[in-house]
């Protein structure tokens, strides 16, 4: 019988060396293919075994990093500034990303091929893998008074802050905005929960107003009507120009008004038939005055210049911008309203900052970015942002001249903006307010639009900040422009010091 | 402990057997009760370690139970050593550590799948788990030993149980058949389908695991008495002797029971099991293989005859072929209208064996709970997936040597019947394994049945307890020492006479 035992024998190494090979062959060569199957649950986990690299602002504070938990998942994101940040790091969910979460994902999950030597080194030194770390640009004082300012209006709208001389963004911020650390839960419950909250809100918390939703610039589009005027070299601030109490438009029976419809009377003007300044229609924002200089300049002089400032563009900085749009127009009623931001023409609270930097940086519109440089996990700096102009907007001399108005409308008691000359402690603001009408025959209320840059002089930061259904763009989203502008003049005069 | 050994202390004139021309020194094989002990040893530890690291993965502190568990378990392998040591001193010294470290190693991956989802552990809790469900599987494991050390206690030479061939054949059948005659109320598996077992008042035996032992001492007893017609009579068609029609009697009737298994309790795997059994006792008693052609021919057509009568043979090869389609993985889901074989079990054991790869994620750091009823038929996959590819081919090792040992058992003792016994009992230990963990790595289509010390559950403990304990006295038989002729009484006088 021993003869049959040992073949008995061999079968049983035949099964076991069977089984060994099929271990070998699931577990060594098919996994791969495994983890990708529907329905596999356990791929989710796999994300969260390598910590994740860390999002801190320009000057140092971080606003998302991978903490160590014990369990199935080895890190949790966390957002130590949530809400106020959430617009720009966006959410890390085990299902998707949005933000620099998602934006720079291979760079900070460690996977970019950039990091693949780095990556090789750790593997045969047993180090585990790292993601490399993204510094933004955004200034954490900016960013806080910008978000905190946005809140105190108590309505939904965005600010944006810009280094008018490299387009760093200093400051991007949305209201209501969420918070990133409920949808990073590792609990998918608790995730679910929260994610339904969040979409069926209907103060969309998740939207990004900032550049993702665009509004009627209102008046602050004057500030391309004019450098189009000025850039034909036929006026300049001081050019007087036909200033009625009501426009007459080619081909309607509607008029154009002023606001509350008030005459544009500089005291040569009394009876609202003469001419004014341009400086001063500019100051007080008269609508008749640069309703009939776009229909001088025409449409697409005006979708020009409006080019030139960055509408009709796709950006990434490296977010997707909803772009601004001035779409063709060429009926000269039309034109008049759209000159003074009031046709089809729409902005974001970027394109409000962008206008200001342009001019502030004499013309040349630096193209903004979010993402100062990504540091690898050794601490050697892998990519760094160098700005890179945009576009040409206007000529120096042009630019000069903007700026020469938009300081008007701050600085003269009569400007449109002077009241936030109280909150600005000193600080010499140029800017442009926009008070937009809104809603079917104009019955929404009002969209409060500012952009600005200061100081003056010597421009460091250049803001757009828009509240919807704020009222005067002075009374709701100049003070938020003026917080920004202190929080961050005072950080660098303070950084300076130091 | 042995002859040899005494030979160091022949210091004086006396107990020495070894004289010049009477060089009759004899190298009787050694009973090695000492290797067993260090082997246990290193088993005990393997398994304390792997029980702490279970807690260190988990929530970062070693199990407070680790030094009761631990006690309790090193005693109760102490206490079956020395039951050895006095009931079966030349027994074979691997086989009492290997089933330690493989019932270790089963008690350990328990109570990683108990603490799932409870006391703020990562996962979902087992809803087929209890807080106390280690204690039950120590407390099966007690019974297991002391079955183990009765089995050696009671059976003092193998051929005792040749006596009771056919007692044990009919209890064996009774056992086999009894969830088949009972009400499924008492007998089926809830959530399985199979009725295999006999329930009462929460407390659940599995007659089938100790029906198959008996039914190999049947086997045995059985073709050890009729192995010579079995072998001889018959005639020779196309080189391949045939057996006489009369004597297909046995085959015929084993086949039909294994069916009626198949047919009445829902149980693929256990028929497979004790056709497999049967066939190769009968191939070793007859060392003729044509018996071999001819069971294998007899179980494939009632393979198919069985997959025509019965869904669910049919079922299992859908599942086996098509375990990763979508439909398949979340058959019976709401948005999942298809036909579709529900493969959800599998995909997930196969899910986590691809996510532990190579070297697992280690104890208590995998998800092993997201696979249904893991702590019974895919316990080997939870293994797979904590201790990656390297666990796994380690334990189908273990297994390999268990069965290794016991077929050297049967090859090296005299008696057929203890022969038989051995060579059956080791193989169905194969069978087993290669059943299940063929079935789980998608091998072989799956069939529920128990994974031998691993599996969560009393009867197959036990049994397998018991199993050990016979190989072990027929090891011990094997290995015992003739008896020393009388003569040598007379010699060590004449050398004291020197």
């Amino acid at each position: 019988m021993n003869h049959a035992l040992r073949r008995v024998a061999l079968a049983c190494l035949a099964m076991f060396l069977l089984l060994l090979v099929n271990a070998n062959y699931v577990q060594g060569f098919e996994a791969g293919k495994l983890a990708d199957y529907p329905g596999n649950g356990r791929t989710f986990a796999q994300q969260y075994q390598y910590q994740r690299g860390s999002i801190i602002t320009a000057d140092n504070q971080p606003v998302a990093q991978s903490r160590h938990v014990s369990g199935v998942y080895s890190f949790q994101r966390h957002y130590p500034a949530g809400p106020t940040y959430a617009p720009v790091t966006g959410y890390d969910t085990p299902y998707n990303k949005t933000g620099i979460e998602q934006a720079e994902d291979k760079l900070l999950e460690g996977t970019d091929p950039r990091l693949a030597v780095r990556n090789l080194i750790d593997l045969i030194t047993g180090k585990p893998r790292k993601g490399a770390t993204v510094q933004l640009t955004v200034n954490s004082a900016a960013q806080k008074a910008a978000y905190q300012a946005l809140q105190a209006t108590g309505r939904p709208g965005g600010a944006v802050a810009i280094d008018p001389s490299t387009g760093a963004i200093l400051a991007l911020a949305s209201y209501p905005s969420f918070n990133p650390n409920k949808l990073a839960t590792l609990n998918g419950k608790e995730l679910n929960k929260a994610d339904k909250k969040y979409l069926n809100s209907p103060q969309q918390p998740l939207l990004n107003r900032a550049i993702n939703e665009t509004f009627p610039p209102g008046s602050t589009f004057k500030i391309v009507t004019s450098s189009a005027a000025f850039s034909s070299g036929k006026y300049n601030p001081d050019s007087r120009y036909y200033a009625p109490t009501n426009l007459k438009l080619p081909g309607t029976t509607n008029q154009l008004i002023n606001f509350d419809n008030s005459a544009c009377n500089d005291g040569s003007n009394p009876a609202g038939t003469g001419t004014v300044p341009l400086i001063y229609a500019f100051t007080v924002s008269c609508n008749t005055v640069f309703g009939g200089l776009g229909m001088k300049l025409g449409g697409s002089v005006l979708r020009q210049q409006a080019n030139a400032f960055g509408m009709n563009t796709e950006l990434r900085i490296p977010l997707k911008v909803s772009p601004s749009k001035y779409p063709p127009v060429s009926d000269r009623a039309f034109t008049a309203y759209s000159a003074i931001g009031q046709y089809n023409d729409t902005v974001t609270p970027l394109q409000e900052a962008m206008f200001s930097a342009a001019i502030a940086n004499r013309g040349t519109l630096m193209r903004p970015y979010l993402v100062q440089k990504v540091i690898a996990p050794n601490l050697t700096p892998l990519v760094t942002t160098q700005p890179s102009e945009l576009s040409h907007t206007v000529s120096r001399t042009v630019a000069a001249q903007m700026a020469r108005m938009m300081a008007d409308v701050v600085a003269q008691p009569f400007g449109t903006a002077h009241s936030m000359v109280a909150n600005l402690g000193g600080i010499t603001v140029a800017g442009k307010t926009g008070t937009a009408q809104n809603g079917a025959n104009n019955t929404g209320l009002d969209d409060a639009v500012f952009t600005g840059f200061a100081p003056v002089a010597n421009p460091r930061i250049a803001v757009g900040v828009v509240v919807k259904g704020g009222g005067l763009g002075a009374d709701a989203s100049a003070p938020v422009a003026a917080e920004i502008i202190k929080a961050y003049i005072n950080y660098l005069n303070s950084s300076a010091k130091r | 402990m042995s002859a040899v050994g005494a030979k160091g202390d022949g210091t004086g004139t006396m107990g020495t057997v070894t004289s010049p021309g009477l060089a009759r020194v004899v190298s009787l094989p050694r009973g090695r009760r000492g290797a067993e002990l260090i082997m246990l040893a290193f088993a005990i530890g393997v398994v304390l370690f792997a029980y702490a690291s279970v807690g260190l993965g988990l929530n970062g502190h070693v199990p407070t139970g680790l030094a009761t568990y631990g006690v309790l378990f090193a005693l109760l392998m102490l206490a079956a050593h020395l039951a050895i040591r006095k009931l079966a001193p030349w027994a074979d010294p691997l086989l009492l550590p290997l089933a330690a470290v493989l019932n270790g190693l089963g008690l350990v991956m328990i109570y990683r799948l108990q603490e799932a989802g409870r006391n703020g552990n990562p996962g979902n809790p087992i809803s087929t788990m209890s807080a106390s469900t280690t204690t039950f599987q120590l407390i099966w494991s007690t019974i297991g030993v002391i079955a183990f050390v009765a089995v050696l206690v009671v059976l003092r030479e193998p051929r005792m149980l040749q006596r009771y061939t056919y007692t044990l054949g009919a209890i064996g059948l009774v056992l086999v058949a009894l969830p088949a005659l009972l009400p499924s109320s008492i007998s089926a598996v809830p959530g399985t389908g199979a009725k295999i077992q006999v329930a009462v008042g929460g407390f659940s035996i599995q007659p089938a695991e100790f029906g198959k032992l008996a039914l190999a001492v049947f086997f045995a007893g059985y073709l050890v008495a009729k192995r010579d017609v079995l072998a001889l009579a018959g005639r020779h068609v196309l080189g391949i002797a045939l057996p006489r029609a009369r004597d297909m009697g046995p085959v015929l009737i084993a086949w039909a029971a294994s069916l009626l298994v198949l047919i009445f309790e829902s149980d693929i795997g256990t028929s497979a099991v004790f056709f497999g059994m049967f066939l190769i006792m009968l191939y070793v008693a007859t060392q003729r293989t044509s018996w071999l052609l001819i069971g294998t021919s007899l179980f494939l057509a009632g393979a198919f005859l069985a997959s025509q009568l019965v869904g669910h043979v049919s079922l299992r090869f859908g599942i086996w072929l098509h375990p990763f389609t979508y439909a398949n993985v979340f058959c019976g889901a709401a948005n999942v209208h298809v036909p579709c074989v529900p493969s959800y079990q599998l995909a997930q054991g196969m899910y986590g064996l691809g996510f532990g790869g190579i070297l697992g994620t280690g104890l208590g750091h995998g998800q092993p709970y997201l696979t249904p009823l893991v702590q019974s038929d895919f316990i080997i996959t939870a293994f797979g997936e904590e201790l990656g590819l390297t666990g796994l081919m380690a334990l189908l090792l273990i297994y390999g040597l268990i069965v290794e040992r016991g077929l050297r058992a049967a090859v090296a003792v005299r008696d057929p019947f203890a022969k038989l016994l051995a060579g059956g009992l080791s193989f169905v230990i194969a069978l087993q394994v290669f059943v299940i963990v063929g079935g789980v790595t998608q091998l072989i289509p799956l069939t529920g049945i128990t994974t031998p010390f691993l599996s969560q559950g009393g009867s197959s403990l036990v049994a397998s307890w018991m199993i050990i304990a016979v190989l072990m006295r027929i090891s011990d038989t094997a290995r015992r020492p003739a008896p020393q002729p009388i003569q040598d009484e007379g010699m060590t006088q004449v050398v004291r006479a020197i």
